[in-house]
């Protein structure tokens, strides 16, 4: 089956500040409200250390004085998604749709639940079995979490999005209670898989889930041709 | 004009949201589409925006607290509008579902908090029987209009006339939910806990009560659904002898003659469909994903066609009405439905749907399932044919129904289940009397 409709795949290489990409998503998420933006649009890319709170964050969750998560070159951001406190850094693939749900479904817990089949399904392609947890936004491998998931929609216009540890260094999450569930275990593709693992390939993987899960046909875009 | 802000639902399976940040304060000046606050439901957070002008005059939920959805937020209107009626009934609203959502925690069931009118015939499944336990006894106004048969001590009652309190609008905190003498005291300083209001105004959302997936069943959802759209459905026919329902259905309009009331063959299913559920609560549901609902209270569904397309305005609590009651209520909705005048809450919701195309002359059809209901029954033309009845062929009048079951939470023979019983009781239609 053809999807007929587009969505623009922007793949950030190298690392990406994590408030110069909030910027963009605010801007891109504006465009895409008052039809500026006619596609709806993937953005992928990787992340220096940073510790992010979302709106439901308690401070409390952050393990580490803010003074040493400096030192440690780790950032600290205050950001308007759900979920509480959650974790970036290198070898993490995150995913920000920036996508009318008015043209899918308006339908909050239907597009977490769709966020999160595209990550089971895109880590199939590494012989990873992953799946839900009732009540626990995210994707799990056994009780081990392997993506997290926190979405902002204005005007059913979605930003923010997940985050899938590919070769995340899981000891970075020691610094955070991760989503704010005490006994939470990380995990990663490489962990799972036992094997060094590329975040090309696994941003490859989503992608293709992306569209699929979506009924979307990626178009690979550049940064300056949206701008 | 006054503008409620309300918690929406904001997607249908929500139940309640969490108010995040008010990014208006009390007295700002508003404008229509401006971003009042955000509110979080699961890992997501939406902006709500104001739906009309003026001033924000109340914020009634503060930020961080959860609430069902469809509670009053806040209002907007203009400086000098008298929004006091707006307010008081979002203080009415208010007490009754916290009491509910307690009374459920305290039967360590995972529910919506939701009013259970309780019926002798809902005592027949055991889910009911634990909520009839956990919650007070209460009759619901519509069986019980007269005041007298309200439980209250002789005290109670004299103080309640005494202050111009209406024993019925009243919870009883005594034995057997009794109201007694600090029931009306309460009452009459404000702090009643007023849950008449709730279970007369039915919510669109029936209660249910949540049963986790088994392996065996996510297995059944996730492969059914593969094979067949997003709602596998299968169907079952069977076909019904009508002829014992259709002397009653005379008996009964001859005898209701002078009342001016008529029975219809519809209302009569609705009635024996509804008492069928009730045999068979595992048909009574709707697959969510992960968990399936099981409602405990029977919303029947009735499909109406219109002039631009088709509409199923709800019976609530069918099982708990009697056959005189169904037929004023659904005749009632059906004519507003016709004059397009249904509110969203009358048309949604339904736990099962019936579908009649038998003043179409259709014989038999199969019916759409209707998400998120798991059932819904396609019944056809009643006829008179010939039939063997004891090796000899006799002329009798005959209907046949088909019913739609979504795979992922009925099985067939579930559905059969409830189809056989469904005949018995058509067949053998004294249940109508109860």
């Amino acid at each position: 089956m053809t999807a007929e409709r587009i969505c623009k795949l922007l793949r950030l290489p190298g690392l990406t500040d994590y408030g110069e990409a909030l910027v963009l998503q605010r801007r891109l998420a504006q465009a895409r409200a008052s039809g500026q933006l006619t596609d709806d649009l993937l953005i992928l890319l990787e992340h220096p250390r940073v510790i992010t709170l979302g709106r439901g964050a308690r401070t409390a969750n952050v393990r580490t004085p803010t003074e040493l998560l400096a030192s440690l070159g780790v950032q600290l951001h205050e950001v308007e998604r759900g979920g509480d406190v959650t974790y970036h850094g290198p070898g993490q693939l995150v995913g920000y749709p920036i996508i009318d749900l008015g043209r899918h479904k308006k339908d909050l817990h239907w597009y977490l639940r769709r966020l999160e089949e595209v990550l089971v399904e895109a880590l199939k392609s590494f012989r990873i079995t992953s799946g839900r947890v009732p009540g626990y936004t995210g994707v799990w491998v056994e009780d081990r979490k392997i993506a997290s998931i926190g979405v902002h929609v204005s005007r059913w216009v979605t930003s923010h999005g997940f985050a899938l540890n590919v070769s995340t260094d899981l000891a970075d999450f020691d610094l955070i209670i991760p989503c704010g569930i005490e006994a939470v275990k990380m995990t990663s593709v490489q962990r799972e898989t036992g094997r060094t693992q590329s975040i090309v390939e696994a941003a490859e993987a989503v992608a293709r889930s992306f569209a699929e899960v979506f009924d979307l046909a990626l178009e690979p875009a550049e940064l300056a041709s949206i701008r | 004009m006054a503008t409620r802000v309300v918690m929406s639902k904001l997607s249908p399976t929500m139940e309640e949201g969490r108010v995040l940040h008010w990014l208006k304060k009390e007295g700002d000046p508003v404008e229509s589409g401006d971003v009042l606050l955000e509110v979080e439901t699961d890992k997501a957070n939406m902006e709500i925006e104001a739906m009309g002008s003026g001033i924000l005059r109340n914020i009634l939920v503060p930020e961080d607290a959860t609430v069902p959805t469809g509670t009053l937020l806040g209002v907007i209107a203009s400086e000098d509008e008298d929004i006091s009626a707006i307010l008081a009934e979002a203080e009415a609203h208010a007490a009754p579902s916290e009491e509910a959502a307690e009374s459920q925690k305290a039967a360590g069931a995972e529910a919506v908090p939701a009013p259970q009118p309780t019926s002798p015939l809902q005592t027949a499944s055991p889910a009911a029987a634990a909520q009839e336990q956990a919650e007070p006894v209460e009759e619901p106004a519509a069986q019980a209009p007269d005041a007298r048969r309200v439980k209250a001590s002789p005290l109670a009652r004299r103080m309640a006339q005494e202050r111009g309190i209406e024993l019925r609008l009243v919870g009883g905190s005594g034995p057997g939910g009794r109201i007694i003498k600090r029931d009306i005291e309460a009452a009459a300083t404000g702090g009643a806990p007023a849950f008449k209001a709730v279970s007369t105004e039915l919510g669109p959302e029936p209660p249910y009560e949540r049963v986790e997936l088994s392996q065996l069943r996510k297995a059944i959802a996730r492969n059914l659904a593969q094979s067949l759209g997003p709602v596998p459905h299968f169907f079952l026919t069977t076909e019904i002898d009508m002829g014992r329902v259709s002397e009653l259905r005379s008996e009964l309009n001859e005898s209701l003659e002078e009342t001016g009331l008529k029975i219809g063959i519809n209302e009569i299913l609705v009635k024996i469909a509804a008492q069928a559920l009730l045999e068979h609560p595992s048909v009574n549901v709707a697959f969510a994903e992960d968990h399936i609902r099981r409602f405990t209270r029977v919303d029947i569904g009735i499909a109406v066609a219109i002039d631009d397309g088709l509409i199923t305005p709800v019976l609530r609590d069918a099982a708990a009405k009697g056959l005189r009651q169904i037929s004023t209520e659904s005749r009632e909705l059906i004519a507003r439905a016709r004059a397009k005048k249904l509110a969203p809450e009358e048309y949604q919701g339904a736990t099962f749907t019936i579908s009649n195309l038998g003043m179409y002359d259709i014989d038999e059809f199969t019916a759409v399932i209707n998400p998120p209901a798991a059932t819904i029954l396609a019944v056809g033309a009643i006829r008179e044919k010939p039939v063997v009845v004891n090796g000899a062929i006799e002329i009798r009048s005959r209907m046949r129904v088909t019913l739609s079951c979504d795979h992922r939470a009925v099985d067939g023979a579930m559905g059969a289940e409830f189809l056989a019983t469904l005949r018995r009781m058509l067949e053998n239609p004294l249940h109508l009397v109860l």
